[in-house]
């Protein structure tokens, strides 16, 4: 994995007077699109500003794209972008200009930051706009001004830090398709740091959960939700009678509404489970109707893993009003 | 993607075919080669001279750089017209008298600009971006110093230049006027060369303290006039040595007295006590001090 990696990190450490901001980070991030997933005050933006080296580290190390971050954080910067989750926008200047100045300031040529501002901005929904001052633009504009900026330079890497902030759902819609654009078609990794379970499970292909600036857990989105391995079973008849029918083979199930679940220890039902569900069908003469494995929603690991990470401090996952479901950590 | 062809009905007559290309809009990656740091530092200065200048920006940005450049040359090109139609042994303007004028619109303009330098910046957030991007604090602000130090000069320099020349191009052999006072013109750059540093060294100092462009002109203009008023009534009130020295508070004092000395003028100020080289040393100084501050602020984390 750490050959691979993309972000590599070692105990990074960051202390803000007697706040532990970030508290001896390991994480070995692939590229891929990635979700830096975790309640405000986490630690997301700190581990990001410590990447880009924007802050120092109180203690440990951290390397991108193979270069050491301490050391040619000049040379990272080139090919990384950077999109903060604060207004970042001079107001008075129009877009295509600012884009343009942005790419020059990576190491773009002049004549060819002027192209790629015009190219990076129509890619990102700002076509004819672009040449109109940034004062008067809706906060989705801004977003998408924000975007480009971060992604004029032909990046490897880009950052976003919680790019859907104070967007409408449309907004918020369309910024998540142009996430997934970025990553898919352009071919960038993205590390998408977010609180909204929704943006993440929607956007990314790998996650890294952080709670009061620790990991708590990371890797593929789809493997994570598969974790829990269990089975589901769907009959047309007496589901009551099939599971105690299971369970006298001595399978754990649970009823939820129609569906029977047959909790599995090991990380894979095996044949024994199939071959009595399969018997238990003809024995009973019901119609099997679904067999299948249970997938977790990624606000399902989220909850097991913060819950068990952090017990005394417990983990609120709340609806947030329009904007998908948000995660946020109360003091205990 | 390849054109297509296709054919359409319309207004066209019979037999005509309507032709379109389709052309792929893709994200296309930068292949080419890409300039190092101090391409990124250029660009900045670029841009900061630009937004200095109010180029690209609403038409009110750019009221006061105008006035302010009409304000310092017309009396050059002035002094030029008069040299070139009414015949004068007598020069209409001496370089010390510009200089006057102009120090009075380079510490208007050094209000103006150092806060445009800075605090816009860090009002919009934009300084998150720079420092994304590959250059240092250290560079942001070699930049913005170098920006400001270029704006400055085009009115701590260029109207003296401006006369320079008028006076060469109207004397009977501008050659050997030229070569006979070519020392002018080092005394022009040295005037107005040390005096742009100081002040911009000044305004940039307050404006690195504060995000708001007006507040940062008020104080580097008010602060600056009620230092001056202070400095003249301690010198009313003083004796000897230490009286001398009270010109240090009287930033329009100071530079004049200083202008008048490289340019070889004769005093007129009371306050003007001390050896010329004096107030050169202490305008360093000071523009050191304000420069070290200036640096100490843009090295805290962002």
């Amino acid at each position: 994995m750490a050959d691979t990696a993309i972000i590599d990190t070692h105990a990074l450490t960051k202390r803000y007077g007697s706040v532990l901001a970030l508290d001896g980070l390991d994480v070995h991030i692939p590229p891929a699109a990635v979700g830096l997933l975790g309640a405000n005050g986490s630690g997301k933006s700190t581990m990001i500003k410590l990447l880009l080296g924007l802050i120092t580290p109180t203690a440990g190390a951290a390397s991108m794209l193979g270069m050491d971050v301490a050391r040619e954080t000049l040379r990272i910067r080139q090919r990384v972008g950077y999109m903060p989750e604060s207004d970042c926008l001079p107001l008075d200047v129009t877009a295509a200009d600012f884009v343009a100045h942005m790419a020059e300031m990576s190491g773009i040529p002049a004549r060819a930051a002027r192209q790629r501002a015009n190219d990076v901005l129509y890619q990102v929904g700002v076509d004819e706009e672009r040449y109109r001052l940034i004062r008067g633009f809706s906060t989705g504009m801004k977003q998408r001004v924000k975007l480009a900026q971060a992604i004029v330079h032909d990046p490897i890497l880009v950052f976003l830090d919680e790019p859907t902030n104070g967007m409408d759902p449309q907004g918020r819609d369309d910024m998540l398709s142009l996430i997934t654009r970025v990553h898919r078609q352009m071919g960038m990794s993205v590390v998408l740091s977010s609180h909204l379970l929704e943006d993440v499970e929607r956007t990314c292909d790998w996650v890294v959960m952080v709670n009061n600036g620790r990991k708590i857990i990371d890797g593929n989105i789809n493997t994570l939700m598969r974790g829990g391995s269990d089975v589901i079973v769907r009959i047309d008849g007496d589901t009551h009678a099939f599971a105690q029918r299971l369970q006298s083979h001595g399978f754990e199930t649970r009823l939820s509404g129609a569906d029977i679940i047959i909790s599995i220890a090991e990380a894979a039902p095996d044949d024994r489970l199939f071959d009595a569900v399969r018997d238990a069908a003809v024995d009973m003469n019901v119609p099997l109707r679904a067999l299948r494995p249970r997938e977790r929603s990624l606000e399902d690991v989220y909850i097991e893993t913060v819950s068990d990470a952090n017990a005394d401090q417990p983990v609120d996952v709340a609806i947030g009003a329009g904007t998908g479901t948000e995660v946020s950590a109360d003091a205990a | 993607m390849q054109p297509e062809q296709s054919t359409s009905g319309g207004g066209a007559g019979a037999g005509t075919r309507a032709y379109g290309e389709v052309y792929d809009l893709g994200y296309r990656h930068f292949e080419g080669e890409r300039a190092g740091r101090g391409a990124s530092i250029l660009a900045l200065i670029i841009y900061s001279i630009k937004r200095g200048l109010g180029i690209k920006k609403r038409w009110t940005a750019k009221i006061a750089p105008i006035l302010l450049h009409i304000a310092a040359y017309t009396p050059a090109i002035i002094a030029a017209g008069i040299m070139a139609f009414v015949s004068t042994d007598e020069p209409v303007f001496t370089y010390g008298d510009l200089n006057e004028i102009i120090a009075v619109i380079l510490f208007i303009w050094a209000g103006a600009l150092g806060p445009a330098m800075l605090c816009d910046d860090r009002r919009e957030n934009v300084l998150g971006l720079y420092f994304s991007r590959p250059i240092t604090r250290s560079d942001y602000l070699l930049a913005k110093v170098a920006a400001m130090g270029i704006l400055m000069s085009t009115i701590a320099l260029g109207p003296g230049i401006l006369l320079f020349f008028a006076n060469v191009l109207l004397a009977d052999s501008p050659l050997s006027y030229f070569g006979e006072h070519i020392d002018d013109l080092g005394r022009i750059i040295a005037a107005g060369g040390l005096t742009a540093i100081y002040l911009s060294a000044i305004a940039l100092a307050i404006a690195a303290y504060t995000n708001r462009t007006g507040v940062a002109t008020a104080i580097f203009i008010a602060g600056l006039t009620v230092l001056m008023g202070i400095g003249n009534a301690l010198y009313e009130v003083m004796d000897g040595t230490p009286a001398s020295y009270v010109i240090f508070l009287s930033i329009g004092d100071l530079t004049q007295a200083f202008g008048e000395w490289v340019l070889g003028e004769r005093t007129t100020l009371v306050m003007a006590e001390l050896q010329g080289g004096v107030y050169a040393v202490g305008m360093i100084i000071t523009a050191a001090i304000a420069g070290a501050i200036m640096y100490r602020r843009y090295q805290v984390d962002t």
